[in-house]
């Protein structure tokens, strides 16, 4: 038996259903990044031609790979693993809360993160493999305390979002008292972190976000199966014998750290794990959020915002978080018009 | 009977006074301490001494000098900042309503930073026009954004709405900053939220418009009380709601735009004091905001005095202090009021 809109894909023993319209969707965005991936490294101070960067791609001798290759292609890689990983970081944590509003940058994630990763620049760890552990820890106590903070006798969605906007806030503030306590030259690499840039990101500080996105590929996989049994109401998920504490908590926990260390990469780049999870299920309009769609298209946000940022006022360069906060906050502001009450959205 | 009915309202004056008093010294207690402590501490019969017959010994150059600005100036924005919140708590009857929630003190900054930055204006009095604009244009989107949709402007959607403001009116002003190198050097001191470092101009310069924003919160104490029965029992006692909806966010606009301008955005501030003044005196207004204009300057004045003894010889600036007292209280508030739940 086979639910309407799926496909039986089998591969030797093993069979998989898959939602027809998420396979066409995710072979549009790919396509879609692809284009994108190849005129980001076109465009630039100086211009490349599209032939030429396939060429460097490809790996055949051409006389810009010093620009395409040395010079663009890593900053382009850093984007879309951290594009990657807020989309899938977004959609976990939505399909959890059943609510785009519990996206980690609003519920303190991202902000506990980037406090942490401050406080670790002012007492003068900067070694690309520590930062991220310390942005972990910052990022993961940070959405404990607000769950701790936000129970009470089970958890409601409007408690959460509001405790997670107050504590924002104060990790904003944190990170200021960080920034003052430290020297000069601290401060100054916190500020360029914490404006969510991409400029200067290179294959060090990708290293051990890809690392961490290569462990977590079994768990994401166990996570697209927990995905469909969320999608349940609860009643009938606990009759099917789901655990459902267990998958949620499973679902969020993947769904921190992601977001945590993608933060540690390229400093809190705001809205992109709202947006992407939001794009994704409009278009395949199915009951769960595709997490390979989100994860292309959180990729292609943050590809396309660095091709903006870097163009927009050129020869300045805007950090690639300013755009995603101009595009991603009045979206917010239309979903909370849209919505019937505070609470579901 | 009727003398028990007619005795309680004496007594709950007299309650009422008594707070108003403990009120008062809390925040004469405050100011002396702001006079006191720093990184040089002056005791407090020698600070008394500097203030009132001035002198030339270094400590009361300090204190006339220094201190005496910074403490007048927490205390108009105290005093801003606290009117400021209670009005907006009453005319939005929401719990959590602040002016850093809600993004009006964020939309002040982006006035300040658009007046340095393209229209040129380097002088305080320049900057209150450009911040009062931001501010009302910020409270009149967010209250517009929270408000439009079935449901209203609930709790909830009132800090949402305040959230994406914020953050939206938080990525215009670092562009502007980062494309605009003068803006940036001139509105970086200012940005952080602090009563350290203004003059005595500063507070020349603004009183007049908090003087205003306090006359227009005043004649506003008897509505506020009107509207927290509601709209229909406010409209049925006579009052013009829409009008006093209009007028109080004018008043809560003109008072974040002054603390704005004097002291840069500082977030909190406004919104644990209503609660202490009303668990003091009561919800009438005509008591509530005499108290929470006691209590807010001091509740800027203590955070500022620890914040320049706890990590010599910097400081920490006040506007992170309150940030981080505030939390707490807004947990607090989330958990204990089942109406922000709805």
């Amino acid at each position: 038996m086979r639910p309407a809109g799926y496909a039986a894909v089998t591969a030797g023993r093993a069979a998989f259903l898959v939602h027809r319209r998420s396979a066409v969707v995710a072979f549009a965005l790919a396509v879609a990044l692809g284009a994108a991936v190849v005129a980001s490294l076109c465009v630039g101070e100086s211009f490349v031609s599209p032939v030429e960067v396939v060429r460097v791609l490809l790996g055949q001798p051409s006389p810009d790979e010093l620009v395409v290759g040395t010079l663009r292609l890593p900053r382009l890689v850093v984007g879309l693993l951290v594009g990657a990983a807020f989309g899938l970081a977004g959609a976990l944590i939505q399909t959890v809360a059943r609510n785009p509003l519990a996206s980690p940058d609003i519920i303190g994630v991202s902000h506990g993160a980037g406090a942490a990763t401050v406080a670790a620049f002012t007492f003068g760890i900067t070694s690309y493999a520590m930062l991220p552990l310390v942005s972990l820890g910052g990022g993961v106590a940070a959405a404990l305390l607000v769950y701790v903070f936000a129970w009470r006798n089970g958890l409601r969605a409007t408690h959460f979002v509001l405790i997670g906007i107050g504590f924002s806030a104060a990790m904003s503030s944190l990170t200021r008292l960080f920034m003052t306590k430290g020297d000069f030259l601290a401060a100054e690499q916190a500020k360029v972190w914490l404006t969510g840039s991409l400029n200067g990101r290179g294959y060090d500080q990708a290293a051990p976000l890809a690392a961490v996105l290569l462990l977590l590929f079994v768990p994401l996989l166990w996570a697209a199966r927990a995905q469909r049994d969320m999608s349940l109401d609860d009643d009938t998920a606990t009759a099917l014998g789901v655990r459902l504490g267990r998958v949620r908590l499973g679902l969020v926990a993947l769904g921190v750290v992601l977001a945590s260390v993608a933060t540690a990469t390229a400093g809190p780049i705001d809205f992109v794990a709202l947006l992407a999870p939001q794009i994704v299920r409009r278009l395949t309009r199915g009951a769960q959020i595709p997490l390979l769609c989100s994860a292309l298209t959180g990729a292609l946000i943050v590809v396309l915002a660095d091709l903006l940022a870097r163009r927009l006022f050129a020869p300045i360069e805007l950090p690639v978080g300013v755009l995603t906060a101009v595009v991603g906050a009045p979206y917010l502001l239309w979903l909370i018009v849209r919505s019937r009450s505070g609470g579901r959205v | 009977m009727t003398k028990k009915t007619a005795r309680r309202p004496v007594r709950q004056t007299g309650r009422r006074l008594g707070w108003l008093a403990a009120g008062a010294l809390l925040l004469l207690l405050a100011m002396l301490l702001s006079l006191m402590v720093g990184s040089r501490s002056i005791g407090p019969a020698e600070a008394l001494d500097a203030l009132l017959h001035g002198g030339t010994t270094d400590d009361a150059y300090v204190v006339r000098s220094l201190r005496v600005p910074r403490t007048v100036i927490g205390v108009m924005v105290g005093v801003a900042l606290a009117l400021a919140g209670a009005v907006l708590q009453g005319v939005t009857r929401n719990p959590i309503a602040e002016p850093g929630i809600l993004g009006i003190s964020q939309g002040a900054s982006l006035g300040v930073i658009c007046a340095i930055a393209f229209a040129g204006v380097h002088t305080l009095t320049g900057y209150v026009g450009f911040a009062f604009a931001g501010a009302a244009v910020a409270a009149a989107a967010v209250y517009l954004f929270a408000g439009t949709g079935r449901g209203g402007a609930t709790p909830v959607r009132l800090a949402l709405a305040g959230a994406a403001m914020n953050a939206f009116l938080a990525a215009l002003v670092s562009g502007i900053m980062i494309t605009n190198g003068r803006a940036l050097d001139e509105f970086r001191f200012w940005q952080v939220g602090s009563i350290s470092g203004r003059g005595p101009e500063v507070a020349a310069q603004t009183w007049p418009f908090l003087l205003a924003g306090l006359l227009l919160v005043a004649v506003m104490a008897r509505s506020l009380d009107a509207l927290a029965l509601g709209d229909d029992a406010a409209k049925g006692l006579g009052h013009n709601v829409p009008l006093m909806r209009i007028l109080g966010a004018l008043g809560a606009t003109v008072l974040t735009g002054v603390a704005v301008a004097a002291a840069g955005p500082i977030v909190f501030a406004g919104l644990a004091v209503p609660h202490m003044a009303r668990a003091a005196v009561g919800t009438d207004h005509r008591w509530l905001l005499p108290m929470a204009a006691l209590l807010g300057p001091a509740l800027i004045l203590i955070p500022d005095v620890v914040g320049r003894v706890l990590f010599p010889p910097s400081e920490v600036p006040v506007g992170v202090m309150t940030a981080l007292l505030g939390v707490p209280f807004l947990v607090a508030i989330v958990r204990r009021r089942s109406a922000v739940a709805a």
